[in-house]
Order: structure tokens, then C-alpha cells, then sequence
């Protein structure tokens, strides 16, 4: 990571050929225009023809008006803006909506000034399995989301998930705590899987109709989640790799929870199932 | 004496745990933030269950210090087990002797796990009591 305190020091950047992955910029610098050529040079480094990949562009802020953020993002300036004080688990939430790749962006993404759906309605009515071997974290994320208005299950193994996860199930996602004994969440997690893409295969053969001859559920793909207290070492391509969708950092807080949630759950229309 | 009071003491005795190194301010709140009226004891609720499971890990983690020959890997995994409820509810000073404790069980040490296991008993002892004192001082206070 590399720090600038001015705008000249980050041209040299580009003259060197330094191409940073990410910008995070304080929001007061920006907007101050005191150092006028920094506004300029941010928006050279993104449309320079010379720029192989554009970095994503990140503004941090104790506090934003409706204005503030138009003027950003009007700039072609702001991917994302990024509330202070820090907090590590924002930041990783962030950062996975961000460098989500090959993710589908969902429809009415979250920006300050655009009306959010409350959480407690996006979760309302959601079937939600709670996956973690230590007791107290079970009650903890299922207190959670019981707030947030889901309707929560609780396994207390890979193994006991994946009975309750045999296709068909009535489950609208899953947290699944990554390090468990005997079978960890990336394992569990890929037999999830497994059954799906088989039963996805085997209801293309049967031209459309499923196991037990009820109305065709539309591809079987559960929203799982990993819980991690570990932010660090809980790596996202890992999380990826075996099939994970994203990661929430134990314990829940409102905001994490939300970005990690409103990507599944954002007015989609509930799939016609017996259950 | 008048709720005003009462809610003060409260607030005083939360902010001492906090100050003090004893709990979390972050995790312990967010826990707070949870109990609504529709989970009125939420925290005091789970500040039991972590008692009453810790005990038995406790327990067992002497246990492994005792056999011969001692499982280091057995240990371990109890520890991880204990660290991750005590990190739930936010207890510091049982995680930084957690802390402790592993580092010694990675070097397979058995006087440095001995010694270090009593910390964790110990700084777990002091927090059941300050706790206890202050769930019973919220529960005055209405």
C-alpha cells in the first residue's frame, strides 16, 4: 500500500508505470480543490489511454451530503464511498462489493442517496440456515438475523447441514462459519454444491419436471455465506473457489450483513416451490 | 434509590468494564444492539450460555494437561473452541491469555500451557464476577 499526501506525488505513479489496484482518497482533500491538479489527475489515471486497468476509486468520509456524493460520482470519480471511523469489517464488505468479479452487479445497487429496502425486510420471512460449531456463535448469528426478521435454523456441523440440505430443501441461504472439525465450511460448502449441479443436471434431462414431479424450482442455487472472525485469513478467492458467494465477519453488524444480504434478497421474486 | 441513579451505575459500571481492558467496547455493543423488546435479556442470555459451555472446555483443557502423553493437537482445538465463544462476547482479557496460552501449546510446553491455563481460569473467574454484578445492577435499574 502506498500513501500520497498530494496530488504530485501521485502522478509520479503514473509516469512510473505504478498501476495501484485501488485508490482509497479522503473525501475533504477532493472536494477542498485546494490542490487543484489531484481532481484532474485522478480522472487522467482512469481515462488515460495508457492505463491497462483502471483502478477502482474509493472515498472515504466521516460524512457525506447529497451533493457531496452527486459531485463524486458526476466526476466519474467514486466507485464507492467508505464511511469513517473504519472498521475493518465495513472495509471488507466494501471491498467485496468492489472487486466483486464475474458477480453479477445487482439491479438498484446501493448508493447513499437511493432509497434502501430496510433490512428487516429484506431478511422478513427468509428461511435461513446457520451453520457454526461453537454454541454461543450459533446464538449469536441466529439472534441476528432473527432481528433482521429471518426465520433461522441452526446446525452444528458441515455434515448436519448437508442432511438438512438435501435437495429439495426449503432454505433461502446459509452462513456457514469457514473453520469447523471434521469438515470444514469450504468442504461443506462444495458438496452443497455437488448436489445441485447434479440435481440441475438431472432435472435437464427430465426436460424440466423435478424429483418428485412438483412445479420445476428454476436452478437450484442457495446463497451460502461465509462467517468468519478472521477477516484476514479468511482469503475471498478461497471463499470463491469452493462456491461461497461472499463472507459476513462474526459477529453480524447491520451494515456488513446488509451488503452481503441485499445482493440475493433485492426484490427478487420468490421462485415457485412446494415448500 | 431513583432509576436516574440506578442507569448511571449501570452505565458507569459498562464503561469500567470497557476501560478497564475487561470487555470488548465494540463486540459487547453490537451485542446490546441485538436485544430489543422482543429479546429483552439477550445479552445476560448468552453471557450464561458462554459460562456455562467455557466451564466444561475448561475443564477439558486441564484434562489434556494432565494425561500423559499430553495432546498438544487436542488442546488446541479446545482453545479454538473457547476463543471463539470468548470472542463472541467480547471477553479481552481471556482472549489475550488465550493468546498465550496457544502459543505455548504450539511450542508444546507444558509448564508455559500450565501456567498460562491458570490465566485463562483465572481472568475468566474475575469477569464472571464483574459481570454478574453488572447484570444484576441492570436488572435493578429496570
Amino acid at each position: 500500500m502506498l500513501e500520497s499526501a498530494n496530488g504530485y506525488y501521485f502522478n509520479e505513479y503514473g509516469r512510473n508505470n505504478i498501476q495501484p489496484d485501488m485508490i482509497l482518497v479522503e473525501k475533504d482533500y477532493w472536494i477542498s480543490g485546494e490542490d487543484g491538479s489531484a481532481k484532474g489527475q485522478f480522472l487522467d489515471l482512469r481515462q488515460n489511454g495508457h492505463v491497462l486497468k483502471l483502478p477502482r476509486l474509493i472515498l472515504l468520509a466521516t460524512n457525506m451530503s447529497d451533493d457531496e456524493f452527486d459531485k463524486a460520482k458526476a466526476a466519474g470519480f467514486s466507485d464507492t464511498v467508505i464511511m469513517k471511523p473504519l472498521r475493518a469489517s465495513m472495509i471488507a464488505a466494501c471491498l467485496q462489493q468492489v472487486l466483486s468479479v464475474g458477480m453479477k452487479k445487482q439491479a438498484g445497487k446501493d448508493a447513499p442517496n437511493e432509497p434502501r429496502v430496510p433490512i428487516k425486510s429484506l431478511l422478513s420471512g427468509k428461511k435461513i440456515l446457520v451453520v457454526d460449531d461453537n454454541m454461543v456463535n450459533r446464538r449469536v448469528a441466529a439472534g441476528a438475523l432473527k432481528k433482521f426478521g429471518a426465520n433461522v435454523e441452526c446446525a452444528d456441523s458441515g455434515g448436519t447441514a448437508l442432511k438438512l440440505l438435501q435437495i429439495p430443501h426449503s432454505f433461502d441461504a446459509c452462513f456457514m462459519d469457514i473453520q469447523m472439525p471434521e469438515m470444514d465450511g469450504f468442504e461443506a460448502t462444495r458438496r452443497i454444491r455437488k448436489m445441485e449441479s447434479q440435481v440441475n443436471e438431472q432435472q435437464m434431462v427430465n426436460g424440466g419436471s423435478t424429483i418428485d414431479g412438483t412445479a420445476k424450482k428454476s436452478e437450484w442455487h442457495m446463497p451460502i455465506l461465509a462467517m468468519t472472525a478472521d477477516v484476514i485469513h479468511a482469503t475471498y478467492e478461497e471463499c470463491l473457489k469452493c462456491g461461497m458467494d461472499g463472507y459476513v465477519s462474526k459477529p453480524f453488524e447491520e451494515e456488513n450483513l446488509y451488503q452481503a444480504v441485499a445482493k440475493f434478497f433485492q426484490s427478487k421474486p420468490k421462485p415457485v416451490s412446494d415448500s | 434509590m431513583d432509576r436516574n441513579h440506578l442507569l448511571r451505575q449501570v452505565a458507569y459500571m459498562k464503561n469500567s468494564l470497557f476501560d478497564q481492558g475487561y470487555l470488548d467496547r465494540e463486540q459487547f455493543t453490537q451485542l446490546e444492539e441485538l436485544q430489543d423488546d422482543a429479546n429483552p435479556n439477550f445479552v445476560e442470555e448468552i453471557v450464561t450460555l458462554y459460562y456455562n459451555d467455557s466451564a466444561r472446555l475448561i475443564q477439558n483443557m486441564e484434562q489434556t494437561l494432565v494425561n500423559r502423553p499430553i495432546d498438544f493437537v487436542r488442546l488446541e482445538e479446545i482453545l479454538h473452541q473457547f476463543k471463539g465463544s470468548s470472542s463472541s462476547i467480547g471477553a479481552k482479557k481471556v482472549n489475550d491469555a488465550c493468546t498465550q496460552l496457544r502459543e505455548y501449546c504450539s511450542a508444546e510446553n507444558t509448564e508455559g500451557c500450565s501456567r498460562t491455563l491458570q490465566l485463562v481460569k483465572q481472568e475468566h473467574a474475575v469477569l464472571r464476577t464483574r459481570l454478574e454484578t453488572y447484570f444484576q445492577m441492570v436488572r435493578e435499574a429496570g
